[in-house]
């Protein structure tokens, strides 16, 4: 059985949706951090889905590669960042950080 | 070797990075860095503006690199605007860690690698040089916020940009994503060229659009995108939020500019009824209002000026809404006022740092009473900065609304209200920013206020000096950097 480009993308819609909805209603910082890595990881489903249907070169493909690597590099700046919050806070939950409110 | 001339800035910029990074291991005395720093941005934008200023013909890039970097005027004027911004920054930056005790060198390394991607992002032409300029630029940008890593407003605003701006990236990327799949391009030229010749789904090029718009939006900071502006910009140290407020914001007008233009022109995605202009519109008009009419309440300078900056965003935006009908004076009056908005706001940020010292660092309007009578020559350059910013004549402020304002009204048609929106908003930004003014030279400290000192900082005072001087030269003489923007406005449009 063959499946179009469609069967792919709203598997990656679903996917990214589910990432979104993880983002906005959850409120501690690492599971938001988890629910972005689903959402760029259904942006690569899409990206090496559309490949087979454009298949004159591997664009989409290596942009796969390039969207792991550069995720890889957005954590570890994240787990920086959300390891300063602890030692400030001890604990990462987003709604409870608010100095800065005026 | 000619091959690589119209990247020599962005290459200097690279392995400047690297130097300084070496550097800063070997070095004790950090202050040098900032002056490496500042040096080396500096000359490579002023590389970038004289290659423009010569006119002469720019040779292709090598094929490897020729579909994903741009070559050609618009690039080289981004290139100058955001080393100009990156190189003030350090300037600043170089002063306010040696008075605050902050010596750490990343902090310059940071700033150079932050300009060396939105250099990057402003040269894009393919979603992937799109991508990796973008996050290149912002993961830099989130650590800068975070350098004074035991302030918990300084991590707070870190955390809070870092949460919503992976989030952004990675709803521009599905936006891309699905551009990729609707036309098999991942180069805006392809995209445009597929998505003109109609054999698209349509349905996927407006999600993708649609995406891509709210990725971009939420880089420059326009309402309903704006939540991170006021908690990031407040809780950087005060020259990460000068750099944040003019090189980060250039480098995404600039993509901006090359997307809507490049990728989706056209009757199908480029008009009225459907397409991105009423987009462009409506972010604008909520940009406006909302950014001048919240800058009104705050307590917090440095909050006002964030607000100020979304209400920037705005106006800008709106020049973008008018190139789709009027082309090239629009987007050129877009890249002066980006200049000018450069210039300025490192003027404003740069002197709020002058005027505090450590420990009285000057943050609210009330750190600021009778700072203009106590100490003029301090208070001078936030006075000409906040004018400008207000558009004042003859600053290049002015120049910069004037231009875009002008180019609304020419598209006709409703863009004459939004030009009249735009500017009863401006009328509510002269109330914010002449309040600083009367607070700074007509009230008197509160008993027992904290008085803010002044810093001692030639770093600070040079790069004041440089930014006053652009602001009152681009006022006076505007007709040199618009001839440079139409230049490169004309080339985009070709």
């Amino acid at each position: 059985m063959e499946l179009g480009l469609g069967a792919y993308l709203t598997f990656a819609s679903v996917l990214f949706g589910i990432g979104a909805v993880g983002f906005l209603v959850r409120r501690n910082a690492l599971v938001q951090l988890m629910s972005i890595e689903l959402m760029l990881n259904s942006v690569n489903v899409v990206l090496v889905a559309a490949n087979r249907f454009h298949p004159d070169n591997h664009a989409g493909q290596v942009f796969a590669f390039f969207v792991i690597a550069v995720a890889a590099a957005e954590a570890a700046v994240g787990l920086a960042i959300l390891i300063a919050l602890y030692r400030l806070n001890r604990n990462i939950e987003t709604d409870r950080a608010h100095v800065l409110k005026h | 070797m000619s091959d690589w001339l119209s990247i020599v800035p962005l290459l200097l910029v690279a392995t400047s990075g690297l130097f300084i990074m070496l550097a800063d291991a070997f070095s004790k005395e950090k202050a040098e860095l900032a002056l490496v720093t500042a040096v080396s941005l500096g000359t490579a934008g002023l590389v970038a503006v004289g290659l423009l200023a010569s006119g002469s013909a720019l040779p292709p890039l090598p094929e490897v690199l020729g579909s994903y970097l741009a070559v050609d005027e618009l690039s080289l004027f981004f290139d100058f605007v955001i080393c100009l911004g990156g190189a003030l920054s350090a300037l600043v930056a170089g002063g306010y860690l040696r008075e605050h005790e902050l010596e750490r060198g990343e902090l310059y390394v940071l700033i150079v690698l932050a300009t060396f991607g939105a250099m990057v992002l402003a040269r894009s032409t393919d979603l992937l040089t799109l991508f990796l300029g973008l996050e290149t630029m912002s993961l830099s940008v989130y650590a800068m916020i975070a350098f004074r890593r035991t302030s918990a407003r300084a991590v707070e605003g870190a955390m809070k940009y870092f949460l919503l701006g992976s989030f952004a990236a990675a709803i521009l990327l599905f936006g891309g994503a699905l551009l990729y799949a609707a036309t098999g391009h991942t180069d805006f030229a392809g995209i445009g060229a597929k998505i003109g010749s109609g054999e698209v789904e349509p349905v996927l090029v407006l999600v993708g659009m649609l995406m891509v718009l709210a990725g971009l939006a939420f880089k420059v900071g326009a309402v309903p995108f704006h939540m991170w502006t006021p908690d990031a910009y407040e809780g950087a140290m005060t020259p990460v939020t000068g750099f944040m407020s003019v090189a980060v914001k250039a480098a995404a007008f600039a993509v901006f500019v090359r997307i809507l233009v490049v990728a989706l022109p056209g009757e199908e995605v480029a008009s009225m009824t459907s397409g991105w202009p009423p987009v462009l519109i409506f972010l604008s008009v909520l940009s406006m209002v909302y950014g001048n009419v919240a800058a009104v309440a705050q307590k917090s300078v440095k909050r006002m000026l964030a607000y100020s900056s979304i209400a920037h965003a705005g106006y800008i935006l709106l020049g973008l809404a008018a190139a789709s009908v009027v082309g090239e004076p629009a987007i050129s009056g877009v890249l002066f006022y980006l200049l000018a908005y450069t210039v300025s706001n490192i003027l404003a940020f740069g002197s709020l740092v002058m005027i505090g010292s450590r420990g009285k660092e000057a943050v609210d309007y009330d750190d600021l009473a009778g700072v203009g009578r106590r100490h003029p020559y301090v208070a001078l350059p936030f006075i000409i900065g906040v004018l400008s910013l207000m558009g004042f004549p003859p600053t290049a402020g002015f120049f910069g609304k004037y231009y875009v304002f002008n180019a609304a009204v020419q598209a006709g048609g409703g863009f004459v209200w939004l030009a009249v929106i735009g500017l009863l908003a401006s009328a509510v930004g002269a109330y914010y920013y002449l309040r600083v003014v009367v607070v700074m030279l007509m009230k008197s400290p509160a008993e027992g206020q904290v008085v803010a000192v002044p810093m001692k900082s030639g770093y600070v005072a040079s790069a004041l000096a440089m930014s006053g001087a652009a602001v009152m030269v681009f006022g006076l003489l505007p007709s040199w950097a618009l001839d440079l923007a139409i230049s490169a406005a004309q080339k985009l449009i070709g």
